[in-house]
């Protein structure tokens, strides 16, 4: 068991027959890392006395603060098996279900897994997630039962009951594997229904062993045609393992087989065939036979196998009978240093005993030889699918890469055979770490060295510092003369640039076919490459760097063997190896496909259990270091398979984690790693919309409210001689140097109109644009695509706003706001003032009326923009928490000008619209009357944009307020859409979570064919804060959600309501602060605004601090 | 006189005084710490929350109750609820800890807000948030002044953030037309006025989009109407020139 050499494993990696690749999964604390210890240890990389202490694989500080695994890690073992020598790659996964991404970059790479189950806790919710994963990723499973121990020494259990508990983990196990069996044979059936005749071999699961499947056409007959005994863990196929890690010990029914087949005389073949099951030994007739348990019997597993196990902790830990120790050494031939069997401690000399009687590592290295598949042995069925990217299917690949299936099935290392390498995740390593950097303390030497002659000259300095940049071949390159480098003066930029560069990335790669040599040249093909475009213009330019989108080319820089914390260098990689690759940080950001050949479609996505869903923002905390924090975001981006970063229009930097725990990682990581700079991480800004409603009906507690206009009595403003409501809702405001005087009036739109402006805002944009640019006399060239959308929006507008009030409304939309395309309508409502709609530019392309266009162009936008300008303005940021407004017409339905000296060029609009401006003057004749109609075009123009329009835009912003003001107003908050997947049990739970976070449950179904239920809900983004998190702890992780933006909603709650009336005394109380979600918001809003907040500073005054004393 | 005996002395703690002259004569009146603003901005709807008692004094600390024939002359009615009212309504008071700390936080935090709608990061033109800059704010000791408009305040702040952080403020593009006439010659005036020039069209009228500092707004907007005597136009695109939507950093 000594240290296996670098040459050795070299050796191995060519000979794929005889390599494995499988990782370890399981819930979280089930033991994986223990295992994969006692694993390492069996290779002597750590001592075997370390073994589940030391979690060698835990490389990362937290991880070992912490005690769970929070990536996953890879390691190459040498096994030997009789004659065979195997290797053996080992993945370490995560089990915490944050981490569940990590736990799917290691399946992709892998062959086969060993599922690990805890033997007290039985199959947990992650249990279940890493056997789902396996099964879709097609990679074979074997089971190990860990934690015997816990069942002898907690539980205290007796070897009956063990082996009862023990069938029923394995039952639960297997209850898994077989609705998994039959939610996928249902869903071959539906898609095979869909699918022609010709396709029906695609359905199978594995055709070796599933030959029944092709029938399937009824449910029900197609479950028991289906053969899946082949799928499920059972010890007499030796695809299980009981063991405890921790002490050491671990055997599958095999060895119990052939050791009990010596000593009894009954053939190991038997035996294995009824060690597990209901079997008993008569001891007369010295025959094993059926029905232990109807007999009152042993089985013949507790008997031959659980028993000397009780027997030995109890004499050992339990009973600490030192002969009888001695005596049982002696029985089973182990040998144990004086030093353990003297130690105080009983668990040490019991794992002296255990590892050297039952060693685990034996057990689980000999089942994975033997059961789990080879690279060779890949299934048909696997290839297909992982080449086949989205709902396209094999069959319709290009020829070439059809081919190229038959490089995975020989998986050979010729130099013929296409290089296809899968990259799953980029993971940082110090650079400190890197084999070419190893010989530190010779290149140390060296460098002092030559540091002492860069004193007295220049140039070697920058040179040996050059060659520490240049990392590779440092050990040998002392020889080298450095005088040859250029290089600038500023060597000390380049020392601190070097120390930046300290840590690098290496991608957690596999090779498929073919060798992958260090500095191949290779395609990187990109998540949406189609092979069949890229074979035709690889065709036409048959350069390296072809100009096809998705693929990229790049050199592997360095290749390295994975061996947990270190990394060694290698020349080259067979195919059917688990490796790491430098020197991709440039084209490759989480995972992507290399290949020699253009042909190769890219792999299908990592199938992620998880998605991220906590969303936080990220300051730094000095403001300066913001540029370094977009640094560090990025890496973390590249090297975490599941976090997202984004910058949000409000210039928040968020993070979206998976989890609480993967948050706290990921802001380590940042802190520490990437960007190296203090962080803070907040609660995101959550945007809300402001808008107006109809004045309700009834009350808050349901009370008719009758006719009364009760809201606009409420908000009524008070007036001053410029402003003046009247109780309808029209606002009338005069700007204060008398000249102009509009009316307006805010009307809620409906539901459907304003979704509908939503969803067409780019429509609305490009309308505006191609106004704006009529309005000058220019033309915009639209496609008749667009007018064509246009035209139907318009339409559609037409439909939905019916009735008396509406009427022409849409003719008469004069602008969209805020910024020109949001979901709010100014409405023309002048009476005689007419003006180009906003459709004008439609109608114009149409070939009406366009002889008025041009003269009309020019004069009209004088002070029409300036109402417009108000209008965006006051869309933009409400009344109630300078939040946008929603779904609000303002309807200006009075403007007049009057100019004491000269009515200007309102004129200069055409005729009909003098003819209205002079009616409108009119109707306020005190003011108008005595000013004839002096005609001044061009003085009007000079105060166009003069201090007047600003009055005009300040005017109609609060008119547009106040008109807003006087309607009920209500905020509108961003709703999620949440899809929780929860099993029955925890539905109430579920249920109770969102009812505390003001969700609504909108449906619930269950899923064909499994225990799950699928609960569709809506939640307030503002409640939605750690929500995932809440929902997994009270549900114990059954239940996870996932959160997508959905809509807008109306808070039903009026912010500004207070009781009033005496059942609402009696209903709410006086002050009613309790009910009013609306109020909530509106005040965080405002505070974080630095916005007036009613609010009493102290709430009362007699109990405040006595700050004088009292005598 | 008034006699003072400790039996019907009633002690009052934690007073702010409110004064008003009126008449020729000082009236008092006893209220509770922290509550006269409150009183004023309309949070607080309880008078009795605010009066420590209804009284109304010539000297409150002296205990000197006014007189009833005073109050009616200076005030013209003797309802002490009413006089108090007024008193609270008009009357000098001074402002105590806590209202001070909140006036001067909600300040800060209107100057921080205006400065983050103002401004944005000219690398990646998109805003800072609030958070951000109120960090900003505090490390560079920005102190609030109470006496002067936030907006003021948040231009002053804008400039000495621009020693710590990359802020600028967000430009305003505008569209101008000029008549080609005074294009040429009104071009080399405008230029060191604009940022960037985003698009040239020189046919019979001089037309460019461009990129200001929204400070030199007025002084573009007078130059254009003065020299072109009218016939020229300029028309503000967008206020802010910023980035919009979601970007996913990769």
């Amino acid at each position: 068991m000594g240290h296996t050499s670098l040459d050795k494993i070299k050796a191995l990696q060519k000979n794929p027959a005889n390599v494995r690749n499988l990782c370890i999964l399981a819930h979280v604390d089930h033991g994986k890392t223990t295992l994969a210890d006692s694993l390492v240890a069996s290779n002597g990389i750590i001592s075997s006395r370390l073994a589940g202490k030391l979690r060698y694989l835990d490389s990362r500080e937290d991880e070992q603060i912490r005690g769970i695994t929070m990536k996953s890690s890879a390691i190459s073992l040498h096994y030997a098996s009789g004659e065979k020598d195997y290797l053996i790659n080992l993945i370490d996964s995560p089990g915490h279900v944050d981490f569940s991404s990590e736990v799917s970059t290691a399946v992709r790479l892998c062959d086969g897994a060993i599922v690990i189950v805890d033997a007290v806790e039985g199959v947990c919710p992650q249990t279940q997630a890493v056997l789902r994963q396996a099964w879709l990723e097609n990679i074979r499973p074997v089971l190990v039962i860990n934690k015997i121990d816990r069942l002898i020494m907690e539980l205290k259990l007796t070897s009956q009951e063990a082996y009862t508990h023990l069938q029923k983990i394995l039952e639960q196990v297997n209850a898994v594997t077989g609705s998994l069996f039959t939610s996928k044979v249902l869903e071959d059936r539906a898609v095979k229904e869909e699918r022609a005749e010709e396709d029906k071999e695609e359905g199978d699961i594995e055709p070796a062993e599933c030959p029944g499947l092709e029938q399937v056409y009824d449910w029900s007959a197609g479950l028991e045609d289906s053969d899946d005994s082949q799928l499920y863990f059972s010890p007499d196929q030796g695809n299980v393992v009981f063991a405890s890690a921790i002490d050491g010990w671990g055997f599958s029914i095999q060895q119990f087989a052939q050791i009990h087949s010596q000593r009894m005389g009954i053939r190991a073949e038997v035996l294995l065939k009824t060690l597990w099951g209901d079997f008993y030994l008569n001891a007369k007739a010295k025959k094993i036979m059926k029905g232990a348990h109807a007999k009152g019997k042993k089985p013949l597993f507790v008997q031959l196998v659980l028993d000397n196990i009780w027997s030995l902790y109890d004499a050992v830990v339990t009973r600490r009978d030192k002969e009888k120790i001695e005596k049982m050494m002696m029985s089973l031939g182990v040998k144990v240093m004086t030093r353990d069997s003297r130690h105080s401690d009983p668990k040490v000399l019991l794992s002296a005993i255990c590892s050297q009687w039952l060693p685990v590592s034996q057990a689980v290295l000999f089942m994975v030889c033997d059961k789990l598949p080879s690279p060779l042995d890949m299934t048909s069925e696997r290839i297909e699918r992982l080449m086949s990217v989205g709902a396209r299917r094999f069959h319709s690949l290009p020829l070439q890469t059809q081919e190229l299936k038959t490089a995975f099935m020989q998986c050979s290392s010729d130099d013929t055979a296409p290089v296809i390498v899968f990259v799953s995740k980029m993971f940082m390593v110090d650079a400190k770490a890197l084999p070419q950097n190893k010989q530190r303390p010779l290149t140390q030497e060296e460098m002092a060295q030559r540091r002492e002659l860069a004193r007295q000259r220049h140039t070697e300095r920058l040179a040996a510092i050059q060659q520490t940049e240049s990392g590779e071949g440092n050990g040998q390159s002392g020889s080298t003369t450095p005088a040859t480098t250029p290089g600038g003066d500023n060597t000390i930029g380049k020392v601190s640039q070097e120390e930046e560069e300290k840590e690098t990335f290496v991608a957690f790669a596999r090779v498929y076919s073919g060798v992958v040599r260090r500095g191949q040249k290779v395609f990187v093909m990109g998540p949406k490459y189609d092979p069949a475009q890229g074979l035709r213009m690889v065709r036409i330019v048959s350069a390296c760097l072809p100009p096809v989108p998705h693929l990229a080319c790049c050199t592997m820089d360095s290749l390295y063997l994975l061996m947990g914390r270190e990394l060694e260098e290698l020349e080259e990689v067979p195919s059917g190896n688990v490796l790491g690759i430098g020197g991709l940080e440039e084209c490759v950001l989480k995972s992507a496909t290399l290949s020699t050949s253009p042909a190769l479609p890219p792999f299908i996505p990592l199938n992620f259990e998880a998605t991220p869903i906590v969303r936080v923002a990220i300051e730094p905390k000095h403001p300066s270091e913001m540029p370094k924090l977009v640094r560090g975001m990025r890496l973390l981006n590249q090297a975490d398979p599941c976090a997202e970063v984004l910058i949000q229009e409000t210039g928040e930097h968020v993070l979206v984690t998976a989890g609480e725990v993967h948050l706290q990682r990921c802001l380590d990581d940042l802190r520490e790693r990437f960007a190296k700079i203090e962080i803070s991480a907040s609660k995101p800004i959550i945007p809300f919309r402001e808008t107006v409603i109809r004045p309700p009906k009834v009350d808050m507690v349901n009370e008719d409210l009758g006719k009364q206009q009760k809201v606009a009595v409420i908000h009524q403003v008070k007036e001053s001689d410029t402003l003046h409501l009247d109780p309808s809702g029209l606002v009338t405001l005069t700007t204060p140097n008398r000249q102009a005087t509009v009316g307006v009036r805010a009307i809620p739109l409906p539901e459907e109109v304003t979704l509908l402006l939503e969803g067409s805002a780019d429509l609305i944009r490009t309308l505006e644009q191609a106004g704006q640019a009529q309005r000058e006399g220019r033309t915009l060239d639209m496609s008749t695509w667009t007018l064509d959308a246009l035209m139907v929006l318009k339409s559609r507008l037409e439909v939905l706003l019916q009735g008396r009030k509406w009427r022409n409304a849409v003719d008469r939309i004069w602008a969209f706001g805020p910024r020109r395309y949001g979901p709010n309508i100014l409405l023309n409502s002048v009476e005689g003032y007419q003006r180009p709609s906003v459709w004008h530019c439609l109608e114009r392309e149409k070939g009406e009326k366009e002889g008025g266009a041009k003269a009309e162009a020019s004069a009209i936008r004088d002070f029409d923009n300036s109402v417009v300008s108000g209008f965006q303005l006051a869309t933009l940021s409400g009344p109630m928490c300078e939040e946008p407004l929603m779904g609000v017409c303002f309807s200006v339905e009075r403007w007049d000008m009057n100019f004491p000296t000269q009515r200007t060029h309102l004129d200069s609009v055409t005729e009909e619209d003098s003819n209205s401006l002079d009616a409108s003057v009119s109707e306020s004749p005190g003011e108008a009357a005595g000013h004839p109609e002096a005609s001044g075009k061009a003085g009007g123009a000079v105060d166009c944009y003069g201090p007047f329009s600003g009055q005009l835009i300040a005017a109609v912003k609060e008119a547009c307020r106040h008109a807003f003001q006087a309607k009920p107003q209500r905020l509108m908050a961003a709703m999620y859409t949440c899809e929780i997947m929860a099993t029955a049990e925890v539905l109430g739970r579920v249920y109770g979570v969102l009812g505390k976070r003001e969700g609504r449950v909108l449906q619930e179904e269950m899923k064909e064919g499994t225990e799950m239920f699928i609960i569709k809900a809506v939640l307030p983004v503002a409640e939605s804060f750690g929500f995932a998190d809440e929902i997994r702890k009270r549900t114990s992780g059954l239940a996870s959600p996932q959160l997508v933006f959905s809509h807008w909603e109306v808070i039903s709650s009026d912010p500004s309501w207070v009781p009033t009336t005496e059942e609402e005394y009696l209903h709410f109380g006086v002050k009613a602060d309790s009910a009013n979600q609306a109020l909530k918001y509106m005040n965080g809003v405002r505070r974080r605004k630095g916005l007036y907040v009613e609010e009493k500073i102290v709430e009362h005054g007699e109990k405040q601090r006595t700050l004088s004393k009292n005598k | 006189m008034s006699i003072f005996t400790p039996t019907n002395q009633i002690r009052l703690t934690n007073v702010a005084v409110v004064r008003m002259k009126k008449g020729g004569k000082r009236f008092e009146i006893a209220c509770y710490k922290n509550k006269v603003m409150s009183w004023r901005s309309g949070a607080e709807k309880d008078l009795d929350e605010v009066l420590q008692t209804s009284s109304v004094f010539n000297n409150v600390s002296k205990g000197q109750v006014a007189k009833k024939d005073d109050l009616s002359k200076a005030f013209g009615t003797d309802d002490l609820t009413e006089i108090c009212k007024e008193i609270l309504a008009k009357g000098e008071l001074q402002v105590s800890d806590k209202e001070r700390q909140s006036q001067l936080e909600t300040s800060f935090r209107d100057i921080a807000t205006i400065v983050a709608e103002k401004c944005v990061n000219p690398e990646t033109k998109r805003p800072y948030t609030v958070n951000l800059i109120e960090r900003a704010m505090k490390d560079i000791h920005y102190s609030v002044k109470a006496n002067k408009s936030t907006k003021q305040q948040a231009l002053e702040v804008i400039r000495q953030l621009k020693d710590s952080i990359e802020i600028q403020r967000a430009h305003m593009r505008l569209r101008l037309v000029l008549p080609a006439k005074e294009g040429k010659r009104l071009k080399e005036k405008l230029k060191p006025l604009l940022k960037v020039v985003e698009s040239e069209d020189f046919d019979d009228q001089l037309e460019m989009v461009c990129l200001v500092d929204p400070g030199c707004f007025r002084e573009i907007d007078e130059l254009i109407r003065c020299e072109t005597k009218g016939k020229g136009s300029l028309e503000v695109l967008s206020l802010k020139d910023v980035e919009e939507g979601d970007e996913r950093l990769e």
